[in-house]
C-alpha cells in the first residue's frame, strides 16, 4: 500500500542492489519490475484481452440495439467520451497514490470512509456481476461449440436447461478460481495468438456479413446510412442514456492500459501509446461489427433481427451460423477464449480491492491475506468466486433473461463507482487545480465532466429501470428487475457497511486511512 | 571466505522447514545465510494487468514475512534478507545463488508428504532439474528439529556409474566444513539389472563397497571417521527403509547422467530415495564446480 513499513527490527534487509530495500525510491525495485516489464505489444495484448471484444459485443450489442436501434455506432463513439475523461482522472490518482484498492482507497482519501467504502462496494459488485455474465456467456458458447463440432444442433439447446447451465457455469467458475488463485499465466506467445485470433475472427465475421449482404443473402438487408453515426437521431434521452451506460461497459477495462506501464521501462510514451493503439483497434472493431451486423440482420424482430428479444442477449451465438455457415465454429472459439482470458483478469480486481479493504480494516482482516506460495489475494479470490457463483445461480432461476439483466445492472454499477472515482480525483487535487494548464485539464475538467456524465447516466438508468418493461422486461413485484437488482446491491452495501462500522469503528473514524488532499 | 547458503523462503511450513535446516547447516559450518523470497516478475504476466499498488503491497508483505522469519532465527547465524523478482521461484533462487556466490540452495522439499517423508514439490522439482548449484531439500518436519542437533553424519550415496568422484569430493568438503563423519552408502546391488543372480549381486556389491571405501580413504585426510554401508533390498525404497538414520544426518547424492555438465538433473534412484528419506538430501551436480561448502 502507500504506507510502506520500513525495514523493521531483526536482521537488516540488505542486498547487493540497494533498490530492493529502498522504499524511499517508491518501493519498486529496479532490478525486479522494470527488468522485464511488459512492452508495447504486450501492453496492447493485455489491454485487448481485458476488454475481450468478442465477449463484450456478443453480450452488449443486442441490448444496445433494443435501446437505440440503428444508432449503435453513434452510441459506441459517444460512449467512449466519459470513459476517456474518467480514465484520465484515474491515471492521475494512480500516479499519486498507487494502491491495490484503487477506487476504494482514492474515494476514502478524498471523501472519507463512508463514500470510500461504498465506492469499493460498487467496484466489487460490478466485477462480480460481470464475472457471472462472462461465465454465463462461456457456457452458451461451450455448448454451441460442441454442437458445431459434433454436427448435432440440439446440443446447443442444452444450455437453456437452467440446472445444467448453472452446473456447468459453476464448473467454469471453479476452474477460473483455481487458475486465478495459483496465478497461472499462459505464455505471452500463446496470449498473442489468442488475441490475434480473436481479432481476426471478428474481422472475418464482419466481412462475411458485409459480403453476404452485398450478395443479396442478408436476412434483412438494411442499407448503411450516415445517420447511424449521429447520436442526435436517438429517439429519447432515456434511450440515449441506457445505450450510453451499455457502451460504457464495452470500454470497461480499457483503463488498465493507461496505468499498467507507469514507472516501468523508463519510457513515458509506452503507456500512452499502448492505450491509444488499444482503443483505436477496439473502436474500429466495434464499429465494423456493429455496422456489418445491422446491415445484415436489421433491427427488426424477425428470427435473426437484432431487435428479436430471443437473440438479443447473445447475438453472435445466433448469428454466427447464418453468416459464416461451417466457419461459425471459429466465432464460438473466439468468444470462449476471450471470455476465459477475461475471466482471469476480471477476477483480479475485486480480489485486490477486497484485499485493500481488509488491509485498512474496512472489512475483516482475513481478506487481506496473501497466499505465501502464489502471492495472490487468496481468501478474497475465493470469496469473490463464491459470491459470483451464488449470484449467477439465483439470477438464472429468477430471470428469463439473466445475461441481459446482468449487463444492464452492470452498466449502472460501473457508472456508480467510476463516477465516485472521477469526483474523488477532482476533490483530491482541489488545491493544485490551477498550478498548471495540465492540471486544469487532467485533475479538474476531464474527471469533472466525466463524473457528471456518469452521474446523470446512473440516475437516469436507476429511474427508468423502475419500469417493469425496462431492458429485457423481467420484473419482480411490478418493478423492473434491473432496478431491484441495483437497489438490492447498493442497499445491501449500506447494510454491510453499517455492520462493519459497528464491528470495526477504527476505519470509519479515519484512523487507518485518513482524508487527504494533494498539495504539490 | 565464509560459505554462503541461499534459502528459498516462503511464509509457510515449507519455508520454515528450509530455514530450520539451513540454520542447522550454517551453525555446523559457520556459513552465512541469504534468505531470499522470490516474487513473480511483471514480465511473466500475459493476461492480468500489473498493478503498482498491488506490487508494492506484495513487496511490503514479503518484507514483513522475512523480518518475522528472521526474528525466529538463531542470532549467532549471520544472515541477510532479500526480495527478488523472477519468472519462477527456482529461476530466482538460482540467480540469487549466482549473485551471492552461494554454494548451496536450500528449499523445503515436501508437499503433503506422508509420515514425515518427502514428496518433491514443483519448485524443488524445477530446481533439481536446472540448478548448477547444489540443492538441499529439507523434508517436511525439519522445522521441529533443534538447531543444536547439528550435522551428525554425512551419508554419500554412491552408485557404480561415473560421477562418484565428484560426489566424494563434495562429501569430503562437507565433512570438513561440518566436522562430521562420513558414511559411504553403496547402492550397487540395487543399481544392478533386475533378475541377476543374488549371490553374484552380493559379491559385486561387496567388492564395489570395498573399492569405494579404499578410494575414500585415500582422499580423506587421516583421522576422518569413515564407515561403509551396503544398501540391500528389493527396491531403493526398501533399502532406504532398512538403513539406520541419525536425526542430524544429511544425505548426498549426485545428479543423473542425463544432466548437462555442471547442471542438476534428478535421476530416478535419487527421486525414489527422496520419497523415503526421513532426513535432508543434497543433490550435487555431476561435475562438481568445487564450491560445495568450500
Amino acid at each position: 500500500m502507500t504506507n510502506e513499513p520500513g525495514a523493521a527490527s531483526g536482521a537488516p534487509l540488505t542486498s547487493a542492489s540497494a533498490a530492493v530495500d529502498a522504499p524511499e525510491q517508491g518501493g519498486i525495485s529496479k532490478k525486479g519490475l522494470s527488468a522485464g516489464s511488459v512492452g508495447l505489444i504486450g501492453a496492447i495484448v493485455i489491454g485487448i484481452s481485458c476488454i475481450a471484444p468478442a465477449y463484450t459485443l456478443t453480450a452488449a450489442l443486442g441490448p444496445t440495439v433494443s435501446e437505440v436501434g440503428v444508432q449503435v455506432p453513434a452510441i459506441i463513439l459517444v460512449g467512449f467520451i466519459p470513459m476517456l475523461l474518467v480514465a484520465l482522472g484515474y491515471r492521475e490518482l494512480n500516479k499519486r497514490m498507487p494502491d491495490s484498492g484503487t477506487s476504494f482507497t482514492w474515494a476514502t482519501r478524498a471523501f472519507g470512509p463512508w463514500v470510500g467504502w461504498m465506492a469499493g462496494w460498487g467496484l466489487i459488485a460490478a466485477t462480480i456481476l460481470v464475472l457471472s455474465n462472462l461465465a454465463g456467456i462461456a457456457v452458451d458458447f461451450l455448448f454451441l461449440l460442441i454442437a458445431q463440432v459434433s454436427g448435432n444442433p440440439e446440443i446447443a439447446d442444452i444450455a437453456m436447461n437452467p440446472f445444467i447451465n448453472v452446473a456447468v457455469c459453476l464448473l467454469f467458475m471453479l476452474g477460473a478460481t483455481w487458475i486465478s488463485y495459483r496465478d497461472m499465466q499462459t505464455t505471452q506467445k500463446l496470449q498473442y495468438w489468442l488475441v490475434g485470433f480473436q481479432v481476426a475472427v471478428l474481422v472475418t465475421f464482419s466481412l462475411a456479413a458485409l459480403i453476404e449482404t452485398a450478395n443479396g443473402n442478408a436476412f434483412d438487408a438494411t442499407p448503411i446510412e450516415l445517420s447511424w453515426f449521429n447520436p442526435f437521431e436517438v429517439d429519447s434521452f432515456s434511450a440515449f442514456a441506457a445505450g450510453l451506460s451499455l457502451s460504457i461497459f464495452i470500454f470497461w477495462g480499457w483503463d488498465v492500459t493507461l496505468t499498467m506501464n507507469e514507472e516501468t521501462k523508463g519510457s513515458d510514451k509506452t503507456p500512452g501509446r499502448a492505450a491509444t493503439i488499444t482503443v483505436v483497434v477496439i473502436v474500429v472493431l466495434y464499429l465494423l461489427i456493429a455496422v456489418s451486423l445491422i446491415t445484415y440482420a436489421g433491427v427488426g424482430t424477425g428470427e435473426y433481427g437484432l431487435g428479436n428479444e430471443d437473440i438479443q442477449d447473445n447475438v453472435f451465438f445466433h448469428l454466427a451460423g447464418p453468416i459464416l455457415g461451417p466457419l461459425a465454429v471459429l466465432v464460438s472459439l473466439a468468444v470462449l477464449t476471450s471470455s476465459a482470458s477475461s475471466l482471469q483478469s476480471t477476477f483480479v480486481s475485486p480480489a485486490r480491492t477486497l484485499l485493500a479493504m481488509g488491509h485498512y480494516g474496512a472489512i475483516p482482516e482475513k481478506f487481506a491475506s496473501v497466499s505465501p506460495r502464489f502471492f495472490t489475494p487468496g481468501y478474497a479470490t475465493v470469496v469473490s468466486a463464491i459470491v459470483a457463483s451464488v449470484f449467477y445461480a439465483v439470477m438464472r432461476l429468477l430471470s428469463e433473461n439473466v445475461l441481459w439483466d446482468t449487463i444492464t445492472a452492470l452498466g449502472m454499477m460501473i457508472c456508480f463507482y467510476y463516477g465516485i472515482t472521477a469526483f474523488a480525483c477532482v476533490w483530491f487535487f482541489r488545491k493544485v487545480w490551477f498550478r498548471s494548464a495540465r492540471n486544469v485539464i487532467y485533475t479538474l475538467l476531464a474527471p469533472l465532466i466525466g463524473g457528471v456524465i456518469l452521474a446523470v447516466l446512473f440516475f437516469t438508468t436507476l429511474i427508468d429501470s423502475m419500469d417493469p418493461d425496462y431492458g429485457s422486461g423481467s420484473s419482480v413485484g411490478g418493478v423492473g428487475l434491473v432496478f431491484v437488482l441495483g437497489m438490492v446491491v447498493l442497499l445491501g452495501g449500506v447494510v454491510v457497511m453499517l455492520w462493519q462500522w459497528r464491528k470495526r469503528p477504527a476505519f470509519f473514524r479515519g484512523e487507518t486511512l485518513s482524508r487527504a488532499a494533494a498539495d504539490a | 571466505m565464509t560459505a554462503r547458503f541461499v534459502v528459498g523462503y516462503t511464509a509457510n511450513e515449507h519455508g520454515a522447514d528450509a530455514l530450520a535446516f539451513a540454520t542447522r547447516l550454517a551453525i555446523a559450518s559457520e556459513a552465512q545465510l541469504d534468505v531470499v523470497m522470490v516474487l513473480p516478475s511483471e514480465a511473466r504476466s500475459s493476461t492480468v494487468p500489473s498493478d503498482i499498488g498491488y506490487e508494492r503491497h506484495l513487496k511490503a508483505r514479503s518484507r514483513a514475512w522475512l523480518t518475522e522469519a528472521s526474528k525466529g532465527l538463531d542470532p549467532e547465524v549471520a544472515q541477510s534478507l532479500h526480495v527478488r523478482y523472477a519468472e519462477s521461484f527456482a529461476e530466482g533462487l538460482i540467480a540469487a545463488a549466482h549473485e551471492f556466490g552461494a554454494s548451496l540452495i536450500i528449499v523445503g522439499a515436501a508437499r503433503g508428504g506422508i509420515l514425515g517423508r518427502s514428496r518433491i514439490g514443483s519448485v524443488a522439482n524445477e530446481l533439481l532439474h536446472s540448478s548448477d548449484v547444489p540443492v538441499a531439500l529439507a523434508p517436511s518436519g525439519s522445522r521441529e528439529l533443534a538447531a543444536s542437533v547439528g550435522v551428525s553424519r554425512i551419508t554419500a550415496a554412491v552408485g557404480s556409474r561415473p560421477g562418484a568422484s565428484a560426489l566424494l569430493d563434495a562429501a569430503v568438503r562437507l565433512s570438513k566444513a561440518m566436522h562430521a563423519p562420513v558414511r559411504l552408502l553403496s547402492l550397487v546391488s540395487i543399481d544392478l539389472p533386475a533378475g541377476m543372480d543374488e549371490g553374484l549381486a552380493e559379491l559385486t556389491s561387496t567388492a564395489h563397497a570395498d573399492e569405494v571405501l579404499a578410494t575414500a580413504r585415500r582422499e580423506l585426510p587421516a583421522g576422518t571417521d569413515v564407515t561403509v554401508a551396503v544398501a540391500t533390498g528389493d527396491s531403493i525404497e526398501a533399502a532406504v527403509r532398512s538403513l539406520d538414520w541419525h536425526q542430524g544426518e544429511v544425505v548426498l547424492v549426485a545428479s543423473s547422467r542425463l544432466a548437462r555438465p555442471h547442471h542438476l538433473f534428478l535421476g530416478s534412484t535419487a527421486s525414489k530415495m527422496i520419497r523415503e528419506l526421513p532426513v535432508p538430501m543434497i543433490v550435487v551436480p555431476r561435475t562438481s564446480t568445487g564450491k560445495t561448502a568450500s
